[in-house]
């Protein structure tokens, strides 16, 4: 047996390894300064940053992993984000308490709707998911029962409120955007170690074989989703808090669109490809403002280059986890 | 009775606007098993294309059917070329690649191409000049066709019979059919499968170069977000009628178009898209593959 | 004598039957690839399915294992009716197989992959492992010791940790065997475990067999290298166009005039031992 392809197939390498997980949280401390170090626009952009990377890495559950192709993610996002407004704008609901509510809505969502459809074949799947974000959107636009606001959507969320003190400055919600981040990202790396993640991961790269092993397929399809959801439907919160306003134009099929490349340019089931990806789309154009207007067509461009050139993935996940 | 009558109308024409796009989308991916989301923006680049010739005073001395038939023709073989370009460099590479690559690589094809007909244009509503053609109605018992709507009905038509006697009736077209089916077996059998390949990203650029160049004539205006939204009505059409399936495609552009015009006899036009859509859904999870749908068997 | 309180003779046969197959077929399209199949596998036995190329035989396991739903007939599995229930169903019952093109998960190690054999025995739920609580880490270092004996029996403890795929084929096997074994299953239908490995291998995974079925487990395999079909099963049943033309011991199926005539009427093969039997019948 060749010792040196026996070095290279290894699944668990350990200088590396050790100093990228190191990294990370360091990476993260260092971000705890941003708004003591950065301005005002950065301080945002973080916070933007922090915000999609969540919705990103909730993509990653169901395609990255689950490998099922949704291309209609910025729903749960959307119901979050909304739920959100609502809650606090049409009945005053202090916004903290409509966390959990926009969480469980999501996630009872992503179950409802994705237990019909988790069954069909990829290309069609993705489809209707494009369907169900359409849905969403037009229902939005067309002020549903009245409380969805049309296509200018709603305005005036606040900021948390606690002991009194509302925090709705930027960089308070950095502050909150930040830790919720480090939350989501406990919860991926516990996901990754776990029997769930694993068994996402048994679903994506042989779902028939899994199904022999005695793995119900459609109901750990159905609770990727619904975890996604639930993920996503919290980031949508920070992100009416954020913007203090929810519009459909947020959660369109672009916005999909971009959550989808996102995941694959980045890396499938990686997080610090994820991570990285969420930045190129997301920070370095705010870099090149000047060049706003060719945005998507070095997004276009970016991702066709990268799937020809390196279609693992920019930072692809490590092979093999024990 | 005027009234279902003039639906059907609208609706025929309009469907068989969505069919010469929808079949753009339904044979390549029968060849290429791809969805090439950025098929609808091929379209309407053809209505651009055509829109630019129209109005660009370089062909000013011709009447205007010659000019007419003129802006078609450069709109087909930009289309073409711009289709051709697109297999070779986002696709063309990926030939081997995993399903998702292919699908990453068509949206940022079509995310480019967008911006680029936004960058070109402008960001705003392009209008087509209102002396193109003749402004005649003819009344039918009770309901009219306008003259622009009799082309579209007639063109579409002609076009599609076009396509399918040539996929049913000649060697190429057999090919195509061929390759669709089973590109390894078609190629073991002599079929030139990248000439195939290459022939398809043709045909359907150039139908939906046509379709696109309708929708602008019939509407009088195009604006460059438009291939996005009627390429996703066509594709929605196609997959109704059975990805992969040509005689599909256009069932599927003809019944989507009827759908949407009487749906929108009786249902408010901002929720009329949510009602396409939930017809497709509906479609979809009684009948997974399409209504002419195809069989894929796998092998265990 | 007091024969009132033993059972009648049939029904301790009967008890001893793990799974039969009733009758079945399945059509496909205007194809009938398997028609009024019937056998019995007992407890402790190593069936042996074979036939030539094509005659329904991976067919046959699909229907068992959940894969396709036969249209006739009845599957048994100790007198209950499993006829086609959902794959994981069927595992969850105790039935487990391998696959003829080898079905491991890519870009997971072994270990993973053995791992995942134990799918149902995890007691963890969803959130416990999202929130990586004590129990859940427990439960994780329990099947990862069960998995780790499992390949030591199997002698993969040195590439437990390796990609899977990334293997040389016969170790592949062994892996695939490894995750159906982790499981304790009662029966384990391997689909030509032999194909591909050379004749030292070949003879490694009788001996491997009939360690499975001494520790309890009862095996069908569908093979055409003869050295392992002959030299291991009980039974054998043989099948063509997916009909049932011969069952019986090993030594009556090798000079059934049937089978020979079955693997005769297909393209030459000299190394093929019933064959090779065959011919010199024939040429005696």
């Amino acid at each position: 047996m060749d010792k040196n392809m026996n070095q290279a197939s290894r699944a668990t390498s350990t200088g590396t390894t050790r100093a990228l997980r190191l990294a990370g949280p360091a990476l993260w401390i260092l971000g705890l300064l941003i708004p003591q170090l950065l301005s005002p626009a950065w301080i945002t952009i973080g916070g933007i940053f922090a915000i999609y990377a969540i919705v990103a890495l909730s993509q990653d559950i169901v395609l990255g992993r689950a490998g099922m192709y949704d291309m209609g993610h910025a729903v749960f996002f959307g119901i979050g984000a909304y739920t959100c407004a609502i809650l606090s704008l049409s009945f005053n609901w202090p916004v903290l308490w409509t966390i959990p509510v926009a969480i469980v809505l999501a996630a009872a969502l992503g179950a409802i709707l994705s237990a019909p459809i988790v069954k069909l074949r990829g290309d069609y799947l993705l489809v209707v998911t494009i369907g169900f974000n359409a849905i969403f959107v037009l229902a939005m636009q067309n002020n549903l029962f009245g409380l969805t606001g049309g296509a200018d959507g709603l305005f005036g969320v606040g900021g948390p409120t606690l002991f009194g003190q509302m925090f709705g400055t930027q960089s308070d919600l950095f502050y909150l955007n930040w830790v919720v981040l480090a939350v989501v990202l406990w919860l991926m790396g516990n996901l990754d170690r776990s029997s769930l993640g694993r068994t996402f991961r048994y679903i994506k790269h042989d779902e028939l074989a899994a199904t022999t092993l005695g793995v119900n397929a459609r109901n750990y399809k159905v609770a990727a989703f619904a975890l996604a959801a639930g993920i996503a439907g919290l980031a949508g919160t920070l992100f009416a808090m954020q913007l203090s306003a929810v519009s459909p134009g947020s959660f369109r099929f672009t916005d999909s669109v971009v959550l989808f490349a996102i995941v694959l340019v980045g890396g499938q089931a990686s997080v610090p490809g994820v991570l990285l990806g969420t930045a190129m789309m997301f920070v370095v154009p705010q870099i090149f403002t000047e060049f706003a207007q060719y945005r998507y067509l070095a997004f276009g461009v970016a991702m066709i280059l990268v799937m020809i050139l390196r279609p693992q993935g920019i930072w692809p996940a490590r092979k093999g986890i024990i | 009775m005027d009234f279902i009558l003039q639906q059907f109308i609208n609706g025929v024409t309009v469907g068989g606007i969505y069919a010469l796009i929808a079949l753009g989308y339904t044979m390549v991916y029968g060849v290429l098993k791809l969805i090439n989301f950025a098929h609808g923006d091929l379209c309407i680049l053809g209505a651009f294309i055509g829109l630019t010739t129209l109005t660009s005073g370089v062909f000013g001395g011709l009447s205007t059917p010659v000019l007419l038939i003129l802006a078609f023709l450069i709109a087909m073989i930009v289309v073409a070329v711009a289709g051709t370009l697109l297999d070779q460099f986002a696709y063309k590479p990926l030939r081997k690649a995993p399903r998702l690559s292919a699908v990453v690589s068509a949206l940022g094809a079509s995310m480019l191409i967008q911006n680029g007909i936004m960058l070109i244009w402008g960001p705003n509503v392009q209008v087509f000049p209102d002396n193109l053609l003749p402004n005649i109605n003819w009344e039918i018992g009770g309901a009219h066709i306008s003259f622009v709507q009799l082309l579209i009905i007639v063109g579409a038509f002609v076009l599609m019979a076009a396509l399918y006697f040539f996929v049913h009736h000649t060697r190429v077209g057999t090919a195509i059919r061929a390759t669709a089916i089973d590109q390894d077996a078609a190629r073991l059998m002599g079929v030139n499968v990248n000439r195939v390949i290459a022939m398809v990203f043709i045909i359907g650029p150039v139908l939906g170069a046509v379709g696109g160049l309708f929708i602008g004539l019939y509407y009088r205006q195009t604006y460059f977000t438009m291939g996005w939204s009627y390429g996703l009505s066509a594709f929605i059409a196609a997959i109704i009628g059975g990805i992969g399936n040509i005689p599909g495609a256009m069932l599927g552009g003809l019944l989507l178009g009827l759908f949407n015009a009487f749906a929108a006899g009786y249902v408010s036009s901002s929720w009329q898209d949510a009602i396409t859509f939930a017809l497709l859904i509906a479609i979809l999870l009684v009948r997974p593959t399409g209504l002419l749908g195809e069989r894929v068997a796998e092998k265990v | 004598m007091n024969t009132a309180v033993s059972s009648p003779p049939s029904a301790d046969a009967g008890s001893d039957i793990l799974l039969e197959l009733d009758g079945i077929g399945i059509s496909f399209g205007g194809l009938r690839a398997v028609d009024n199949l019937s056998f019995k596998v007992r407890r402790g036995e190593i069936v042996g399915l074979i036939g030539p190329n094509g005659a329904g035989k991976t067919t046959v396991f699909n229907m068992i294992t959940g894969v396709y739903r036969p249209t006739d007939g009845h599957i048994r599995w100790h007198g209950r009716e499993i006829t086609g229930l959902a794959p994981h169903r069927i595992a969850e019952a105790g039935i487990r197989r391998t696959f003829q093109t080898i079905r491991l998960f890519q870009d997971m190690t072994v270990l993973e992959n053995v791992i995942a054999g134990q799918h149902l025995r995890m007691r963890q739920s969803w959130w416990q492992g999202l929130l990586n609580t004590p129990a859940q880490r427990r439960e994780e270092r329990e099947l990862v010791e069960r998995a780790m004996t499992v390949l030591g029996q199997l002698d993969l403890t040195d590439v437990a940790h390796e990609i899977a795929t990334s293997l040389p084929y016969g170790a592949q096997r062994r892996v695939e065997m490894a995750r159906t074994l982790v499981a304790d299953p009662e029966l384990i239908i391997l689909d030509e475990p032999a194909a591909g490995l050379n004749e030292q291998e070949s003879a490694g995974l009788n001996e491997t067999i009939r360690a499975i079925r001494d520790a309890g487990v009862t095996v069908i395999l569908v093979e055409h290298d003869m050295s392992v079909v002959m030299n291991v099963t009980d039974n054998i049943v043989v099948i063509n166009f997916g009909k049932k033309i011969a069952e019986g011991k090993p030594a009556e199926i090798r000079s059934n005039p049937l089978v020979i005539e079955a693997y005769l009427g297909q393209d030459d093969d000299e190394d093929d031992p019933l064959m090779n039997a065959a011919q010199d019948q024939v040429n005696a």
